[in-house]
């Protein structure tokens, strides 16, 4: 393994992991830069052609939370 | 405006300013050692010396003190200017050589070891605290002597009482010259100590101006002004001199507001128990914590980040003992003679959540008399909490906490069930503490004239258990009696009810209409993309480089607009950006700021102002999930606050206007069950003025409640359900509807058609919301002889006799009792909550009926929750003998001639006896009625056990996930009367808030069908938890799928479930998501 960090595309429920990610940042916690998120209204919108499209546009993981 | 040249660049500043200043405005970098941006310069370090030419010749000034002026040029790093600080700072490390702060200046300045003889001084005597002192209205310290003798000094080296131990000299020292206990040392006579979070019970500080909590509403900081120093002092202001909107003003005064209402509700909550008056709980010792505490230790936002250590040495614990009963069921030490009710379940959850923490090494004890879990679903997490958490229960309370001398642990003396005596050692002990009612509510409630009962809580009657003592007033949540957050959550919409029944005649006689704007179309034009950059004060400015963002944004595809906010979300700013969207004809608005979750629907609102439809929105979240969580990598969170602004422009390009539906309501309720609770609910949506049909299927009203016999209370039940009874049978609003079945439900929330049949007879009743209370029944025993006897009864039996007032039952010489007949066992895994108060109370009236009686009572756990511990106590003073036996060696009855023999082995002696008994009373267990064919009428969820499963076990206790739909009563959970007649009103309370409306609005972001492409394979109908799709029955798209937008959540699972692609998430659809994505590739 290298030491490049990796490119995380993420998708987050709308009503928990969204909020958590959002309370993470009320209570000052600090993370790495690498991730970009996209909302969802619920984890039950997931589709795999999301995952697949983020792959292809180059991330190297994709996380779905909800 | 004055216009200068800083290192040849134009730039500009306002009159007044100095040139320090307008260089960090310029992001030109200046360093200063003795510049605070709260204090008047003093030009004290000389480090920011820089090169000034006033148009004849070249001087040097400090920048931090040195106005600027029309034409000057500045230069602020020559070689001249850098020779000047690097001499200044190789003096400072000659007088300070092992201060950080100016070893690491010395190594930017290429110093090793300064040329001149070094002191070991640390101090600077660049006078931040002088001046912040003085700023600070105290003036407690100065600079004293002169020459090299100068140093910063209280006068004559005195310690003062004119120092008021802030700290802010301290704060502001940026060698660390000047501690904390330094000033208690040497400077203040006082003994200042530091502000203690209440949040964090102590376990943390906290400012003077704070937000009290994380997620405390509002979310804005407030000045306490019993400790902030302008307050003490009238100096400071600092925090109104920095705020850029200006809106703290340290003049403001309490108001006395007037207010007339024609009910008031008290909810003023508990106080925990303070054990340190206990002293031989030793609670002063670093490791005994108490429940509270814990509770912060466990938080990820506590004050350890949640990592579990002990408070002594900050060491990972390994054995963690539990303490229950502190400040409850106790009259010796603390007279709370009741139970406080959340103690033994907030323990195991504790216990259960450390364990999760720290790994199942951990070892968890939890002391305890009874193991109280009579809540729904408790039960279930007691026992995983013993076979799956692998938790120690103890059953003993011990008395004295040892510290171990010349450790940190703490030693614990107990005897265990077998009668052995055993001395264990702990890292930490928790003092479970219970709940009780604060000094200043009593003297509140004695202000306001309404009666408390023995333990200071509210006192109310069980069939009106939100009402107090005088008329009109109305108590909920732990003030009413200790209690959890599903029964106070239950009793605030229960007293919201009874609040709104008295004044039910004024509803909606103060609403005021809303100005409507009328809605642009926007169809067929090009996007025009308003984005809206929010620098939120400093918490986005401070990280990210907004206008930067601004500048990115502007040549993104479509964008037409950019602007960046200093705060967004202020009244000021709303308004100028409806201005802006209408004037630029904007149609597609993006605003980067906080998070959407608070703050969309503000922003919405703007749109709607603007003219414009609320869904050509898009927010993207560069605070809570970028300059907050990135503070310091101020470059990368800037990149990626360009990447979220591109991706939802990406998104808002592709937003259409969305439609919300409009649904009218049906104001008529429907009750499902004429027993206690379907009466209270009906009642209580009568009184608040709704039409109401209430249905039982038998012949009578009353349910369970007609074989009741007295209350906890010592109420006659007969009496008071025949008052209800009456009351409902005499409104006006209530149809009654007896021997009555529902035959089928179509329809949604605000709409439902039901079909009767009334005495065979059918008919059609059209209502907008229902509440299910279809009760419970009891469990008929198979076990303990029950039925080979007619001395062995159930508690309803025994009931019956009492209110037939049969005779014979005073010349009884002996009764026993059996509790957790059919419940707490496998299959039935949850305690009914009310056989152990309804046993003793039937106990007392066996003595009361002969007091020479012997009673004896056969139990695993008593569960007298809340006050209702006194009736355990009165039972053991009355003689009443209590057995404890265990699930695995449960007592054996025989039916003899001269009496019914029970053997059960003592929990004292340890060995088994035998009763001779002329009356056995079974404490059965309690099972719903589960009413299977009505749950799918209404699509309504059952656990394993047949209860109805509500919305959310803590904040939705009273309804349902399916819209327009309520539950209440032993439906529900087994729950005595008092419990059952709140959650009715609780019931009736939500469904008021749909009632009371003409219509509701469905969200435009909702799932909608494309027949054209829909195959008709019914995975969308299978896979909804909400019921939206169905097959169309008529039309042309007859047979293929539809959604009916009033039930659609537009949580997205049928459109990801959809094979043919048919379905289409409004707001969320997949070229709007995958646009997002595709602009992932520049990304990060």
């Amino acid at each position: 393994m290298s030491d490049r960090e990796p490119k995380i595309l993420s998708f987050l429920c709308n009503w928990c992991s969204y909020g958590a990610a959002d309370l993470a940042g009320v209570s000052r916690m600090e993370y790495p830069t690498n991730i970009r998120v996209i909302r969802i209204p619920c984890t039950g919108r997931m589709s795999a052609k999301f995952i697949l499209a983020g792959l292809r546009q180059g991330a190297d993981a994709v996380w779905v939370s909800g | 405006m004055i216009t200068f040249k800083l290192n040849g660049q134009t730039v500009q500043g306002e009159e007044g300013q100095y040139l320090l200043q307008v260089a960090e405005n310029y992001g030109v970098y200046i360093p200063t050692l003795c510049n605070h941006k709260a204090l008047e310069p003093a030009g004290m370090c000389r480090l920011c010396t820089v090169e000034l030419f006033d148009g004849r010749r070249t001087k040097f000034v400090t920048a931090c003190n040195y106005p600027i002026w029309e034409g000057m040029e500045v230069q602020t790093d020559t070689e001249l200017v850098h020779e000047g600080r690097k001499l200044i700072v190789e003096m400072l490390l000659a007088r300070c050589p092992d201060v950080p702060v100016i070893q690491e200046l010395a190594k930017k300045y290429g110093i090793e070891k300064p040329r001149f003889e070094t002191e070991d001084n640390t101090c600077i005597l660049c006078g931040l605290c002088t001046r912040v002192c003085e700023k600070m209205g105290n003036s407690a310290i100065t600079l004293t002597s002169r020459g090299l003798d100068l140093k910063v000094d209280t006068p004559f080296h005195l310690q003062t009482d004119i120092c008021q131990g802030c700290g802010a000299c301290a704060f502001l020292c940026p060698t660390g010259h000047i501690t904390l206990d330094k000033i208690n040392e040497l400077i203040t006579t006082r003994q200042p100590e530091k502000i203690k979070s209440e949040y964090d019970v102590g376990l943390k500080g906290r400012k003077p101006i704070y937000v009290p909590y994380p997620q405390a509403v509002p979310n804005t900081p407030a000045i306490d002004r019993d400790v902030c120093m302008h307050f003490k002092t009238g100096g400071c202001q600092i925090c109104a001199d920095i705020c850029p909107v200006n809106a703290i003003d340290h003049t403001m005064e309490d108001e006395t507001v007037e207010l007339n209402v024609g009910s008031v509700i008290l909810a003023p909550g508990f106080q925990p128990y303070d054990p340190s008056k206990l002293d031989f709980y030793n609670y002063n010792h670093p490791n005994v914590i108490t429940s509270m505490e814990m509770e912060r230790m466990l938080s990820a936002s506590g004050p350890t980040g949640g990592h579990l250590v002990r408070l002594s040495d900050h060491q990972e614990p390994k054995k963690i003992a539990w303490l229950q009963c502190v400040g409850s069921r106790d009259m010796n030490r603390c007279n709370n003679a009741y139970c406080s009710s959340v103690c033994c379940m907030y323990a195991i959850k504790e216990a259960v959540i450390a364990k999760e923490h720290a790994g199942d090494d951990l070892d968890c004890s939890i002391f305890f008399m009874d193991m109280r879990t009579p809540g729904k679903d408790f039960e279930k997490f007691y026992e995983d909490a013993k076979t799956k958490s692998g938790v120690n229960f103890v059953r003993s309370r011990i008395h004295t906490i040892n510290p171990v001398a010349d450790t940190d642990e703490l030693e614990l003396r107990y005897v265990t069930e077998n009668g052995e005596p055993v001395t264990d050692r702990f890292d930490l002990v928790v003092l479970s503490i219970g709940l009780e009612i604060a000094p200043e509510l009593i003297e509140l409630s004695q202000k306001l004239g309404i009666e408390l009962t023995p333990g200071n809580f509210c006192d109310t009657k069980t069939f009106s258990p939100v009402s107090t003592s005088k008329e009109g007033i109305f108590a909920c949540g732990a003030f009413q009696g200790p209690k959890d957050i599903p029964q106070s959550v239950i009793d605030s919409s229960a007293a919201a009810a009874a609040a709104a029944e008295v004044i039910a005649k004024a509803r909606n006689t103060r609403t005021k209409e809303k100005e409507v704007v009328p809605e642009r179309n926007i169809i067929g034009e090009r996007p025009k993309i308003g984005v809206f950059v929010c620098r939120c004060g400093i918490n986005i400015a401070g990280v990210v480089d907004v206008p930067a963002v601004v500048e990115y944004a502007k040549g993104l595809p479509y964008v037409d607009f950019v602007d960046e906010n200093l705060f967004s979300c202020s009244q000021d700013t709303q308004d100028n950006m409806s201005a802006i969207i209408a004037e630029k004809e904007l149609n597609r608005i993006v605003v980067a700021a906080c998070t959407p979750k608070t703050h969309e629907p503000l922003f919405q609102e703007t749109l709607i102002n603007a003219g414009l439809n609320k869904y050509l929105f898009e927010m993207t979240n560069i605070r809570n999930q970028d300059s907050w969580v990135h503070k310091n990598n101020p470059e990368l969170a800037t990149e990626k606050a360009k990447d979220l602004v591109r991706m939802a422009v990406a998104k808002v390009a592709r937003m259409q206007p969305l439609e919300e539906s409009e649904l009218p309501i049906n104001h008529t309720a429907m009750v499902v069950g004429g027993g206690i609770s379907g009466m209270a609910a009906a009642k209580s949506l009568a009184d608040q003025g709704f039409e109401t049909h209430l249905i039982e299927k038998s012949d009578h009203l009353g349910g369970q409640g007609v074989n009741l016999y007295h209350t906890a209370k010592g109420e006659s039940v007969s009496e008071n359900l025949d008052k209800l009874i009456e009351s409902v049978r005499q409104h006006d609003l209530i149809h009654l509807h007896l021997n009555t079945e529902i035959q089928n439900v179509d329809g949604f929330v605000g709409n439902f058609q039901t079909t009767l049949s009334e005495n065979g007879k059918e008919e059609q009743l059209e209502h907008g919301a229902a509440v299910l209370a279809t009760g419970a029944v009891p469990y008929i025993p198979t076990e303990y002889g029950y039925g080979e006897d007619p001395r062995i009864l159930t508690s309803l039996e025994l009931d019956k006799k009492f209110n037939e007032n049969e005779a014979g039952l005073e010349k009884i010489n002996d009764a026993a009792f059996i509790q957790c007949v059919g419940s707490r066992e496998p299959g039935r895994m949850y305690c009914s909550r009310v056989c152990c108060t309804h046993s003793i109370e039937n106990a007392l009236e066996l003595k009361r009926r002969n007091p020479e009686m012997n009673v004896y009572i056969l139990y695993r756990d008593i569960r007298t929750y809340g006050e209702k511990e006194y009736l355990y106590k009165q039972a053991r003073q009355e003689g009443v003998i209590f057995i404890r036996y265990s699930l695995d060696d449960k007592p054996q009855v025989e039916v003899k001639k001269d009496g019914i023999s029970i053997t059960v082995t003592d929990h004292i002696l340890n060995r088994p006896i035998e009763l001779s008994v002329d009356l056995l009373t079974l404490a059965t267990a309690i099972i719903p009625s589960a009413d299977e064919k009505l749950a799918n009428f209404f699509k309504v969820p059952m656990n394993e056990d047949g209860f109805f499963i509500e919305r959310h076990a803590k904040l939705g206790p009273a309804e349902f996930a399916t819209d327009g739909v309520y539950l209440c009563g032993m439906a529900h959970y087994p729950k005595p009367i008092d419990e059952s007649i709140a959650q009715a009103k609780a019931a009736a309370s939500r469904a008021v808030t749909l009632l009371s409306q003409d219509s509701i609005h469905s969200s435009g972001t909702i799932a909608e069908v494309d027949p054209t492409k829909c195959a008709s394979c019914g995975v969308c109908v299978s896979v909804c938890p909400y019921s939206a799709p169905s097959f169309a029955e008529e039309g042309r798209f007859a047979g293929k799928a539809q959604i009916n937008p009033a039930l659609c959540k537009g949580c997205g699972l049928c459109v990801a479930s959809c094979r043919s692609g048919a379905i289409h998430l409004k707001g969320f659809d997949t070229d709007q998501i995958m646009s997002q994505i595709f602009e992932m590739d520049e990304a990060i």
